[in-house]
């Protein structure tokens, strides 16, 4: 029997922290209801329940905010004027972009809640909506936020590399919109990559310091590039120097000549005739000769191929001029190369 | 007449096109020996014999000449006599490849003495190798060929004749300068016991202008 009532205990347990988050905003709610009708005497309960740390249900960031700004101004209503003030900066120390709205709050509360802000020091960023942006024509807007004055800097920076762009540095108050180009400090368009958003300020009324940090994946969505030319093989040039065998080639042409002539005039020629006349195959061959062996001798001194080598020369100047030219086309379509931005949780995937 | 028309024929249908044409004019310079013996002992005579050679292309592989000749043989062995050489012929040549080109000529060839007049048609094919020299200026030439119609007046047709062939060309500039030596050899068949023989051997050096085409 005891067993069973544990069980039904726990269940009911398990039932009730599922349901949490819908209680706590049902609570809200209806305080925010009776903060409306200024019934802030039973409003004060619902919202001291909801910041409690006994109560049961699951409270988000955003909730627990919500209820200290309107238990601070519930008290700020009461004339408890410090007590507002302590909420209201439980608020801003929760989230610093909390700001009360003109036509909910009355211009005293709001005044609290202006010296919440000057009591309390805090900076934040806000989280980078997913986003595709072209960097020619519109920037990446950032948000951050001092509570009150302060010396700010706020910085992007790749995580796992250099090269920090500094957005601000200098004096900064309240809510702030920063624009990102897209480049880094060498004026390249940022690369691929997970990126921080470091902000990071020192109050200018209080001996205090803060920092914030968002991150954000960054994607290249580039328009298709063209492959440069690949680097010129053996087989795309002529050979600029001639193989030794080649003076001997020559040589051997030079003989082969002066022995057809021969082979004609002693085989071919009728030898009932008397042969054929000396002086033609003597003067072939003497020419050829001096031919194979002119040949033989200039491709044994200067083997190179001057006409190989000026028309080598011309492929790779085409080749490099090719190049430079896809090199210019693609950069000019990495210029057109647009930015996917979407929020991430910290500097690992 | 009609080995003429059928090298011209065999030109013409080579490449019908006809639509790259150039032309070529050569100078001809040729130590010519003539060697018979028609069973009464060597007859030699030799001399110097000019010609001109004037060509057209057809088409890229394809090219017609027209090739005059003369000059005058000195008679240098006993019983020998004096003779003029004179020649026309039309050749026709297809370059079959880069290295190898093959001609088809027809000539009609006269040798005048004092005392006759002979007059010889000559119809041959022949395939001449040409292969350049590593630099390409220089190419070595051979030629063989067989002269399947050779007749010459008043005597029976040869029972074999052929020619052969050796020699060099250098290309300077424009002009392509040749050495060429060679030899036509002429075996009759035996008559009133016996036979004859006839040859003809030239060294020739010619130089050749192509215009339009490069060769």
């Amino acid at each position: 029997m005891k067993r069973l009532a544990f069980g039904l205990m726990l269940l009911a347990s398990i039932a009730a922290r599922a349901s949490g988050q819908g209680s706590t905003a049902e609570v809200l709610a209806q305080a925010h209801d009776f903060y409306e009708q200024l019934e802030v005497e039973r409003a004060l309960p619902l919202l001291r329940q909801v910041v409690s740390p006994s109560w049961p249900f699951e409270v988000t960031a955003d909730q627990r905010v919500e209820a200290y700004t309107y238990l601070g101004a519930c008290l700020a209503f009461l004339g408890k004027t410090d007590s507002a003030v302590v909420y209201f900066r439980a608020a801003l120390e929760r989230d610093p972009f909390t700001d009360p709205d003109p036509g909910q709050f009355t211009p005293a509360q709001r005044e609290l809640f202006g010296r919440a802000r000057r009591l309390t020091f805090a900076v934040a960023a806000r989280r980078v909506a997913a986003t595709r942006i072209d960097p020619r024509t519109e920037p990446l807007t950032l948000v951050i936020v001092t509570t009150h004055a302060a010396t700010l800097r706020v910085a992007i920076r790749p995580v796992d590399a250099p090269g920090a762009v500094i957005l601000l540095d200098g004096a900064s108050d309240g809510l702030r919109e920063l624009n990102w180009n897209g480049l880094l400090s060498d004026g390249r368009l940022a690369p691929p990559g997970r990126y921080e958003v470091l902000v990071a300020g020192r109050s200018r009324l209080l001996p205090r310091a803060d920092s914030a940090r968002v991150y954000f994946d960054l994607r290249h969505d580039p328009p298709p590039l063209a492959d440069t030319l690949p680097e010129l093989v053996a087989a795309d040039l002529l050979p600029e120097r001639l193989p030794e065998s080649a003076a001997a080639g020559d040589l051997a042409k030079g003989l082969a000549v002066g022995a057809g002539a021969f082979f004609i005039s002693g085989v071919l020629a009728n030898r009932e005739l008397g042969g054929s006349m000396a002086a033609g195959p003597a003067v072939i061959a003497g020419t050829a000769a001096v031919a194979g062996a002119t040949a033989f001798l200039r491709l044994r001194r200067r083997p190179d191929v001057p006409a190989n080598v000026a028309a080598n020369a011309r492929r790779r100047a085409e080749r490099a001029d090719s190049n430079a030219a896809i090199e210019r086309r693609n950069a000019a379509r990495l210029a057109a190369t647009a930015l996917i931005i979407s929020p991430a949780a910290g500097i690992g995937p | 007449m009609r080995a003429g028309a059928l090298v011209l024929a065999l030109a013409l249908t080579a490449h019908p096109s006809m639509a790259q044409r150039g032309f070529s004019g050569s100078l001809l310079l040729s130590l010519t020996e003539h060697r018979t013996d028609a069973g009464f002992g060597l007859e030699r005579s030799s001399g110097l014999v000019f010609g001109a050679v004037a060509g057209r292309w057809l088409g890229p592989q394809v090219e017609v000449a027209l090739h005059v000749a003369g000059g005058s043989l000195d008679a240098s062995t006993p019983g020998a006599v004096d003779r003029d050489l004179g020649e026309i012929g039309l050749t026709t040549t297809v370059g079959a490849m880069p290295w190898l080109a093959l001609r088809a000529r027809a000539a009609r060839r006269v040798y005048s003495t004092p005392i006759a007049r002979q007059a010889w048609t000559l119809v041959g094919v022949e395939a001449e190798a040409r292969v350049a020299f590593t630099e390409q200026h220089t190419r070595a030439l051979a030629r063989l060929g067989l002269l399947p119609v050779a007749s010459a007046s008043g005597m029976p047709r040869p029972d074999f004749a052929f020619t052969a062939a050796a020699g060099l060309e250098q290309a300077v500039g424009a002009i392509t300068l040749r050495a060429l030596y060679s030899l036509e050899r002429y075996d009759f068949p035996t008559r009133d016991g016996a036979p004859r023989r006839e040859q003809l051997s030239v060294l020739t050096l010619q130089a050749r202008l192509a215009a339009g085409r490069q060769r």
